[in-house]
């Protein structure tokens, strides 16, 4: 079930209502209204992957009893852990890099001189969400392992943390430390908080619908057919990628952040303005929060994080970033879009300028930014953007043959969209979008916050009209970051 | 609860009519026409109606249409006299013209090319069929007995499924109470334009369909003897159509992309003395577009390209000349 569907639309206020009206006596039945619901939820996609997600469950809650029991012996514990670690990691090995695995052995093999006919590639479907649950139910054994929580004694509430439906799917990848009390404590209606959810709703469907779908028809046609295209589209065509994939991925996350409000849950913020970036190191504070938390607490800080010698230091940002190309898929590109990040970090880190941004905002005491800072976000947003070729071409020839023909092939020709639409309509609804973004800069859980009602009121409905004008009923309307 | 829902009902409320206050400012939804059943049994517009056919999310198309008395969309009165020349197009939406100004139709076209000297009345509307249309012809017989050459519009697989003429209820089901009440609402018809209702339609077309005993099954794809077969039906269809209303041979041609046309049809046609045109091979091998951005209508140009075939067989015909 897609968040921007009608179906979600029906779905929504029935589990709101049985939720705060029917089931609100025990939390318990509330808690197995959220399951059931979110396994229907789940299950409408493909229900046969729901095994997966309710094995993940069973064996993380009996992961994270055994590794408590064993309290005394770090060694049990540890070998408790690894069976959560190895059951999970397995499970994303199988679904999302199996074939990965074996055409990549296949090629180093014909690379060397050796033909190999492979007959080891399976169908295999990439069950949707399995990089983001899997994930969280590993956090799950490791912050009971590194004795961060108690393990969750309520298989009911375990099985709601894990398969909570707002997240399930495309994260905010929560840690237990911040869900798994909320859904084993009592939530009450907070009206505040569930207008405040609405809100986010609004506002994600808005860089949903039309930030992301309205571009993504160019994007597609110019990625697709890169090699008809001069440089100047091919610019366009990736700087309009980056404001899809921001607008399609914060805007899922806003209207999960948004829901989980709505039945009284507060879940990370997973995106806080990332395109008003200063550097690449606060662009990563800034962009798919929960997944860099998540690698920052069990992988870079296990490995030592920063305090340990530079060399140290810089191999333990590498791994972070070829790690994190990685999860977002098993393709080479993937690889290649993390070294990137990796390359354009450490400099930023040698200079010690990677926390300097991390409590403040651009223009924090003015309304408008410094000269210098526009030069800042001009160059950040230049550097993410043009990685994003690795992220968004299908393979690592034609991130080059893009990245080539940028550079040999210079010349402006006006683009012209692919089917007829004027392009001034896009240019100015961007221009508009980042200008707005700017003003709620400095509170992406508000980003409707005006004093005088009426001003509120206008810009719901500027939003909502808005939505009309660039509604595509005959666009594909599913997540990007569903595939990863 | 009690505070949230009321809030939630006024602002759903004041935001439907500021949205329908923005649909009217810039005019996106565009004016239906009337239509209605004439005494002749003719499904067409309620004559002496104008408004604008609006195209795309943002107002992308705009058109100014003009239903004559006559109840079809033109600059001018269809009267046919007995001294002048006069040429009938008759066809679906593509004759009708509402996507396109009235003043560049085909036939404004075509009468331009002879200077005016003929008259060439257009008569298109919406969904038309074969049987419409000749239907048409032999309801207003004396009309059409005044007319020189009548070119109808056709497209095989689509026109001929039906070998009797009948008053298609499902589009005058659009003139209830309820849906002219509906179509008070500008924002009702934008939504319904640009596709919003389509997934409340869809899941109420579900709903019915399992109501009624299971799922919509997707149709078995056909086979080339199943084709052939439902291409003899569309066949006898238009030997019924022609024995039930006529068809004068030598005056009506027919018009229809001929690449997307049965040969056995074609070979009757050849056969039994039907006079046709082609314009699928000018339309689909130009290299300019011919349809519009926003539907699939044909624009000014491809209107051109069809004037022009028109206008060719006009000349070979000897009907008219261009001197």
């Amino acid at each position: 079930m897609l968040f921007n569907s009608l179906e979600y639309f029906i779905f929504l206020p029935i589990m709101f209502v049985l939720y705060w009206f029917v089931f609100n006596k025990k939390l318990k039945l509330q808690n197995a209204l959220v399951l059931v619901g979110s396994y229907y939820f789940y299950g409408l996609w493909d229900w046969r992957f729901l095994f997966l997600i309710i094995a993940s469950t069973i064996v993380d809650y009996f992961v994270g009893i055994m590794i408590h029991k064993n309290e005394d012996d770090r060694n049990r514990q540890k070998l408790w852990l690894w069976v959560s670690v190895i059951f999970n990691i397995s499970l994303l090995g199988f679904f999302k890099y199996y074939n990965f695995f074996v055409d990549s052995f296949v090629d180093l093999f014909e690379m060397l001189g050796y033909s190999i006919k492979s007959t080891w590639t399976l169908r295999i479907i990439l069950p949707v969400g399995i990089s983001f649950y899997t994930f969280q139910t590993m956090s799950y054994s490791m912050d009971i392992y590194y004795k961060r929580i108690k393990p969750c004694q309520d298989f009911l509430s375990f099985a709601t943390f894990v398969a909570f439906f707002p997240q399930l799917v495309a994260g905010p990848i929560e840690r237990a430390s911040n869900l798994l009390h909320q859904i084993t404590n009592k939530r009450t209606f907070n009206y505040d908080q569930i207008v405040s959810g609405l809100k986010l709703i609004l506002w994600g469907l808005f860089k949903k619908m039309v930030i992301a779908d309205g571009i993504a028809p160019i994007v597609d046609d110019i990625f697709m057919n890169y090699e008809t295209y001069p440089a100047s589209t091919l610019i366009l065509g990736v700087t309009l990628f980056s404001f899809q994939v921001y607008g399609d991925f914060s805007g899922y996350s806003d209207i999960a952040i948004g829901t989980s409000k709505m039945f009284g849950v507060e879940l990370m913020s997973n995106f806080k303005f990332p395109n008003f970036s200063r550097n690449v190191a606060e662009y990563w504070q800034r962009w798919h929060i929960s997944l860099s938390t998540w690698f920052r607490h069990y992988i870079y800080i296990p490995l030592g994080g920063s305090r340990v010698s530079q060399g140290r230091a810089i191999r333990n940002i590498c791994i972070i970033f070829l790690v994190s190309g990685f999860w977002h898929g098993a393709n080479w590109t993937f690889i290649f879009w993390g070294a990137f990040h990796a390359v354009a970090y450490v400099p930023v880190y040698l200079m010690g300028r990677n926390t300097i941004y991390k409590n403040n905002v651009v223009g924090e005491n003015s309304f408008f930014p410094s000269f210098i800072e526009i030069g800042q976000l001009i160059l950040t947003f230049g550097i993410v953007t043009f990685s994003r070729i690795f992220f968004r071409s299908e393979s690592l020839t034609d991130s080059f043959n893009f990245i080539a023909r940028i550079f040999t092939d210079f010349q402006f020709v006006p683009y012209e969209h692919p089917n007829g639409y004027r392009m001034l309509d896009y240019f100015i609804l961007l221009a508009a979008f980042v200008l707005y973004e700017y003003r709620i800069r400095k509170d992406e859980r508000n980003p409707f916050k005006f004093k005088s009602k009426v001003v509120r009121f206008v810009a719901y409905t500027v939003v909502i009209f808005t939505m009309l004008l660039f509604y595509d009923s005959g666009f594909d309307r599913s997540f990007i970051y569903f595939q990863f | 609860m009690k505070k949230l829902v009321i809030k939630l009902g006024v602002y759903s409320f004041l935001i439907l009519i500021s949205l329908e206050i923005l649909v009217r400012i810039f005019y996106l939804g565009e004016d239906k026409p009337s239509r209605f059943v004439d005494e002749k049994r003719v499904e067409k517009w309620v004559p002496n109606q104008e408004g604008y056919n609006v195209t795309g999310n943002r107002n992308q198309n705009f058109i100014r249409y003009n239903i004559n008395s006559s109840g079809f969309n033109s600059y001018q009165e269809f009267e046919p006299t007995k001294d002048g020349v006069e040429i009938a197009l008759v066809g679906d939406s593509f004759i009708e013209g509402f996507h396109q100004p009235y003043r560049i139709s085909i036939g404004r076209k075509v009468e331009q090319k002879f200077n005016d000297k003929i008259k060439v009345f257009e008569y298109g509307y919406s969904g038309w069929d074969m049987a419409d249309q000749l239907h048409l012809i032999n309801a207003y017989k004396e009309d059409f007995d005044l007319i020189d050459r009548i070119y109808i519009k056709m497209k095989f697989y689509n026109d001929l499924e039906r070998g009797e003429y009948f008053v298609q209820k499902s589009r005058l089901n659009l003139e209830s109470p309820v849906n002219k009440l509906l179509k008070k609402s500008k924002l009702l018809i934008y939504f319904s334009e640009i596709g919003v209702l389509d997934p409340v339609r869809n899941l109420m077309k579900d709903a019915t369909s399992l109501v009624k005993g299971g799922t919509q099954q997707a149709k078995p794809k056909k086979s080339s003897e199943d084709e052939l077969e439902q291409e003899k039906i569309y066949l006898e269809n238009f030997k019924n159509l022609v024995n039930l209303y006529g068809f004068d041979k030598e005056k009506t041609v027919l018009l229809m992309d001929e690449s997307d046309t049965a040969k056995i049809f074609l070979d009757y046609l050849d056969e039994n003395g039907f006079q046709h045109i082609d314009f699928g091979e000018t339309i689909n091998n130009s290299k300019r577009k011919t349809t519009l951005v926003y539907d699939m209508h044909w624009n000014n140009y491809g209107r051109t390209l069809i004037a022009d075939i028109i206008i060719d067989n006009l000349e070979n015909s000897g009907v008219v000349r261009n001197n």
